[in-house]
């Protein structure tokens, strides 16, 4: 019976001009988008890899300096890209590409792309997320607007009805008639976009991939149960569409910005001016590296020659240079830790907000997971900021112990060549886990899931108490 | 005051109205008769312009429907099968809107009510919304937008099929005061009992063509039917 | 006639309860969309603000410390002498270079949330000093801003559609539209009559909320009358091209389901699919490489022009005679660095240039085709009333180059001359002068948008009074 209703659904949607029209215009934005993420994919990477070589080359062949020098010239570390962000380019576009990792400072990403774009780029780009959160949405509305409403006005629902159809088999047709029109345009796509995948880089991380496309469907399946239930609710096709479109409007043209000047409130961040400020006091506060003249110097000082038991800084069977240089990143560190953390926990809680707003718009939340199995979601980044930190630190560590435990009465005139660069590690970051991803993204998952029992729920009551007329 | 000459209205091949000449004179009820496709509700988008002849002309109080496209309808009123109104405003509203959209001087509220009310329509129903309002109320109320207007000749497409038996003779009542007072009418109608009763004349309408044409006063009831059955037949 | 027809219009618009709706809608909208832009607007004025006030609390301990070198009372300690040219250029005397906000700003967010607003200067290329982004979360800047041109680029189309998609159609299901066109009407006078009531009914509706709503923020600066004045002629224009959109397919004689997909069509191709593929288009034909090659360039650069040292230097006095000291003898540390500095500077100019050139490339043919779609043009329009514009930040950019060139040639000759300032002259030091972008170009910008809505709007006028003429009531 269902089959039959899904058969006859599908055959009447393919006769139609205008349903065959909007498919293929859908289905090509969405191959466009694939092929053109899947180039920018490969030439980002090409990119990286050749600068993170770079960088490296330059690194280990910087030749005679001293340590601390070594440690101003740092390294640069640029965010690697995952294969599924061909999908979605996600917060890439708005975050810098790179980040310097030099002695005594923690540095911003700098680079947006997005600064690099014509003006047309706040418009939206065109991705493959784009088409099927915001396109596949407006074409299962079209889909099924007039699912039971067109019935209703041909006079066909007084006829089916008497036939003894059950309302909720009707329903269950109806959606799989809906979901069989939707598969002749996304298995292609889908297929397309996971041989892009796996071309782009030689592997198909199908975990991801596999929960990419389920998320996306159970997306997918809230509007179509969103779209029968209005159908059947109301009480003409007119009032269907425009009820649906306006639910559409607000689902992906309100909600996201609504709800990033709402967070914004919420939680607001200091300007960048404040920021540096702020923190610059901060370590005014503490031990200036270059001018060892202040407070914290003096304590220094007399803690070393107690530490060594020696009465003067000449008599010290290290490097005192070396020792204030050290004392002094971990003065830095720990202001940075202070302030970069309480500016990304305010981050965090906006994102975190943002996907509570997936209560009432499902595309916050299918926004939210998808940045999160592409890899290009704040919390990722993030990620990356902090394992590039953690690596700034260490190879900072690295040169200044060395001076420490060579440079006793040289201090800066202490030089070292490529050897000591040789044993600095090359900074390697391992993208997080799975598990880790999904933990970020808890709220958007179970409120994606709250709309897909809901859709089918809202389905099944609104087509229980059908009207005839 | 309302006349066909060798009217004609084709669609591609297929012939909706061939050659029609008709004349109906002030104070004339002419109805039409027909099977469903006969032409009759042609004849009638014709005389409002709606559609264009393919030949043959058309007037109203010897203005050209197609040529005076406004100023012949000064001079009509029509009422459908159901005469449609704005369901969310009342019966005078709509009324005083389609009376000024006739381009005669304004109203009064007063007149306006008396209107309703020589069309038959309760005072209280005049301030309800048409939402509420039976097929018979409304077509009062086109009755009393066709009074308002001062219309000279009524064209109404089946107006009576669906109201039940007394407010179909109302409707007849209504129709005769209206011939009296020198309009013209043009009837289409399946009734042969109503066009019996208030029509001065009767045509028979088949695939198109007028295929006869009779005074309601030269043929009683019985043979009104026999002489139906047997153009529709064949 | 006509007005009989309007007033019954206005009859059935206020029975519907459509009116009432959609004004609160709109006041919501609107309402919510000028709060978040006066809310961004403090936020920069009050990052302004701070500058200057670093700036006069920096330049004031400067001019007292100098003071108190030429007494005696302190000594000039550092690593290089504070009195240096290089030092009061490079770092202690360096003053902002900011884009004030403009008397719209508030209005529309435009690039503004992307763009530096203000540079701390330095003696090298601005793109080289330390990051000037303002902090914002990406995802943010993703989603973008609810703010006015946003409610009025996307949402007041679709809230004339939601009027007006079934004008004709509405009448035609309902056959109200037989029984008024059997009076002496024409069908162009009757929807002259919906377009108008509808069109004076949302003007009215949406100027008075934007009136109330400016009357809350204090609108100050150049220009804000005729700004305003042009603001509302872009709305204007821009509502009349959908509400002539819908009256052309109004006539094209459909039910008003099918009229509602179209419309929606119609919205979704010029106020997204346009933008995104011309967007696409544009980098896909120009595309700009990403800025770690430039990184790059730029350290391979530094590397070079450091290791060579005195060399670098003396190559630049041989571009340069006339800074070349006349006393000859062993250069100093800031000599070679600012010698060295420039060299990278010169160098990866070509690398900066392919950049700009690219983005620039891209944006001529945005420029050339953003004509397809009325939603792009108004966006511009708006952001160029604003002063949130590519066009204002290209102005600022090239102020800002401009200033820098001029403190450049000012201090490098000291710089080369080891000149050592004195208190009296840190006043005479050059000044920046912010200079708004010309009324006339921005007006000349906003008239050119507006001619590319006027003419389709007038095109599509034509179009529907001729399928109007040809509309039968019964086929």
């Amino acid at each position: 019976m269902i089959s039959t209703i899904a058969l006859k659904e599908i055959t009447e949607m393919r006769r139609d001009d205008r349903f065959r029209w909007a498919g293929a215009v859908v289905l090509a934005l969405l191959l466009v988008s694939l092929g053109i993420g899947w180039s920018s994919y490969r030439e980002l990477e090409r990119q990286h890899a050749t600068a993170q070589q770079e960088t490296r080359k330059n690194w280990l062949t910087q030749g005679q300096k001293s340590p601390h020098s070594a440690a101003h010239y740092g390294v640069y570390a640029f965010k690697p890209k995952m294969p599924l962000s061909l999908v979605d380019r996600g917060v890439d576009p708005y975050t810098g590409v790179a980040v310097w990792l030099e002695a005594h400072k923690q540095n911003d990403f700098r680079y947006r792309p997005a600064q690099d774009a014509n003006s047309l780029a706040r418009f939206g780009e065109l991705t493959a997320s784009t088409v099927l959160q915001t396109l596949v949405p407006l074409l299962i509305i079209l889909f099924s607007f007039a699912a039971f409403t067109g019935e209703r006005e041909n006079g066909t629902l007084r006829q089916l009805l008497s036939l003894g159809v059950a309302p909720s088999a009707l329903a269950a047709g109806k959606a799989l008639g809906v979901a069989g029109a939707l598969g002749l345009l996304l298995v292609p796509a889908a297929a397309v976009g996971s041989a892009a995948i796996s071309l782009a880089s030689g592997d198909l991380d199908s975990g991801r991939s596999i929960l990419l496309g389920l998320f996306y469907l159970l997306y997918f399946a809230a509007f179509v149960g969103v779209s029968l239930a209005i159908s059947a609710w109301v009480k003409s096709s007119r009032v269907a569409l425009i009820a649906l479109l306006g639910f559409w409007i607000f689902n992906c043209l309100i909600a996201p910005r609504a709800a990033s000047d709402l967070s914004k409130r919420v939680y607001p961040t200091p300007s960048s001016f404040a920021f540096a400020k702020a923190m610059q006091v901060d370590l005014n506060n503490g031990l200036d590296p270059h001018a060892a003249s202040q407070e914290r110097a003096k304590e220094l000082q007399a803690r070393v020659l107690k530490q060594y038991k020696v009465d003067r800084i000449e008599d010290l069977p290290v490097s005192y240079a070396g020792l204030s240089l050290m004392a002094g990143e971990e003065h830095g560190d720990e202001v940075y830790d202070r302030h970069y953390a309480r500016l990304w926990d305010q981050f965090e809680r906006q994102v975190h907000l943002q996907d509570l707003i997936g209560l009432v718009s499902p595309l916050m939340s299918v926004r939210s997971l998808s940045m999160g199995l592409a890899g290009t979601d704040f919390q990722q980044h993030r990620h990356f900021a902090t394992a590039a930190e953690q690596y700034r630190r260490y190879f900072i560590q690295e040169v200044n112990t060395d001076m420490v435990k060579n440079a006793i009465g040289k201090d800066y005139g202490y030089l070292r060549g490529n050897d000591l660069w040789g044993t600095v590690k090359e900074f390697r970051y391992t993208a997080p886990d799975l598990g880790w991803v999904l933990q970020q993204h808890r709220a958007a998952l179970l409120l994606l899931c709250l709309w897909c029992l809901c859709g089918v729920a809202l389905a099944y009551l609104a087509t229980r108490r059908l009207r005839v007329e | 005051m309302l006349e066909a000459v060798e009217l004609s209205k084709s669609y591609g091949a297929h012939q909706a109205l061939h050659r029609l000449n008709l004349r109906i004179d002030p104070g004339e009820v002419y109805c039409l008769l027909g099977a469903n496709g006969a032409g009759k509700t042609t004849t009638i988008n014709l005389f409002l312009n709606f559609v264009e002849p393919t030949s043959g002309t058309a007037t109203v109080n010897g203005l050209d429907v197609t040529k005076q496209a406004l100023e012949s309808k000064r001079h009509l009123a029509y009422i459908p099968e159901t005469v449609m109104l704005y369901k969310n405003l009342t019966g005078l509203e709509n009324l005083e809107y389609f009376a000024a959209l006739s381009g005669l001087p304004a109203y009064s509220q007063a007149e306006l009510l008396g209107f309703l009310q020589e069309a038959g329509l309760q005072a209280e129903a005049a301030h309800r919304r048409i939402g509420g309002y039976s097929k018979g109320m409304r077509q009062k109320v086109g009755i009393s937008i066709a009074l308002a207007k001062k219309a000279k000749a009524l064209l109404l497409d089946e107006p009576t099929s669906g109201l039940d038996p007394k407010a179909s003779n109302e409707f007849s009542e209504l129709l005769k005061r209206l011939s009296d007072r020198g309009v013209a009418i043009l009837m289409a109608t399946h009734d042969l009992f109503r066009a019996k009763e208030s029509g001065t004349r009767v045509g028979m309408m088949k695939h198109g063509r007028l295929m006869e044409s009779l005074s309601t006063s030269d043929i009683g009831h019985a043979d009104l039917e026999q002489l139906y059955l047997r153009h529709m037949h064949d | 006639m006509l007005f009989s027809i309007m007033r019954n219009e206005w009859r059935t618009l206020l029975a519907e309860r459509s009116l009432p709706a959609i004004g609160l809608l709109l006041a919501l909208t609107i309402g919510y969309g000028i709060y978040n832009g006066q809310a961004w607007v403090s936020f920069m004025r009050e990052s302004l603000a701070a500058t200057q006030a670093e700036y006069a609390e920096r330049t004031q301990k400067l001019q007292s410390d100098f003071l108190a070198y030429e007494a005696g009372s302190k000594k000039p300690v550092g690593f290089s002498d504070p009195r240096g040219a290089s030092a009061v250029g490079g770092t202690s005397a360096v003053p902002y270079v900011a884009l004030t906000p403009g008397p719209l700003a508030a209005l529309s967010v435009g690039q503004s949330d992307l763009y530096p607003y203000y540079f701390k200067l330095s003696l090298r290329s601005k793109y080289l000093t330390l990051s000037n982004d303002e902090i914002e979360n990406p995802v943010n800047l993703l989603s973008g801003r609810f703010d006015l041109a946003f409610v009025i680029v996307y949402l007041y189309p679709l809230l004339i559609l939601a009027l007006t998609y079934n004008l004709l159609s509405s009448e035609h299901e309902q056959g109200t539209l037989a029984m008024t066109l059997a009076n002496p009407v024409t069908l162009k006078t009757l929807m002259a009559a919906k377009v108008l009531t509808r069109g004076l009914a949302l003007t009215v509706l949406s100027l008075a909320i934007l009136v109330v709503a400016i009357f809350g923020l204090t609108l100050t600066g150049n220009g804000v009358a005729w700004r305003l004045a042009l603001w509302a002629v872009v709305m204007l224009v821009y509502g009349a091209f959908w509400f002539v959109l819908a009256v052309g397919i109004n006539a094209l004689g459909r039910n008003s389901s099918a009229n509602a997909l179209l419309l929606a069509g119609c919205w979704l191709c010029f106020a997204l699919l346009v933008p995104a593929l011309l967007n696409l288009a544009s980098t896909a034909m120009y595309p700009v490489p990403s800025r770690v090659e430039m990184i790059q360039a730029m350290r391979n650069a530094g590397k070079e022009a450091q290791q060579r040292g005195s060399q670098t230097l003396a190559r630049y006095f041989e571009d340069h005679p006339e800074l070349a000291p006349a006393g000859g003898g062993r250069p100093d540390f800031a000599s070679l660095s600012t010698a060295a500095q420039q060299e990278v500077d010169r160098q990866i100019q070509p690398i900066l240039y392919r950049y700009e050139q690219q983005v620039s490339a891209q944006q001529i043919l945005v420029d050339r085709f953003c004509y397809l779609s009325p939603a792009v043009l108004t966006q511009q329009a708006l952001n160029d009333l604003a002063g949130t514009g590519i066009g204002a930040y290209r102005h600022f950019n090239q102020q800002a180059d401009r200033f820098l060139k001029t403190w450049q040639d000012y201090f490098f000759p000291l710089i080369f001359a080891r000149k050592l300032f004195v208190s009296a002259e840190l006043a005479s030091l050059p000044r920046y002068v912010e200079v708004p972008e010309p009324g006339s170009d921005i007006v000349r910008r906003v008239l050119l948008s507006l001619a590319g809505i006027l003419v389709p709007t007038l095109v599509l006028t034509v179009w529907a009074i001729r399928r109007l003429n040809r509309y039968r009531l019964a086929a």
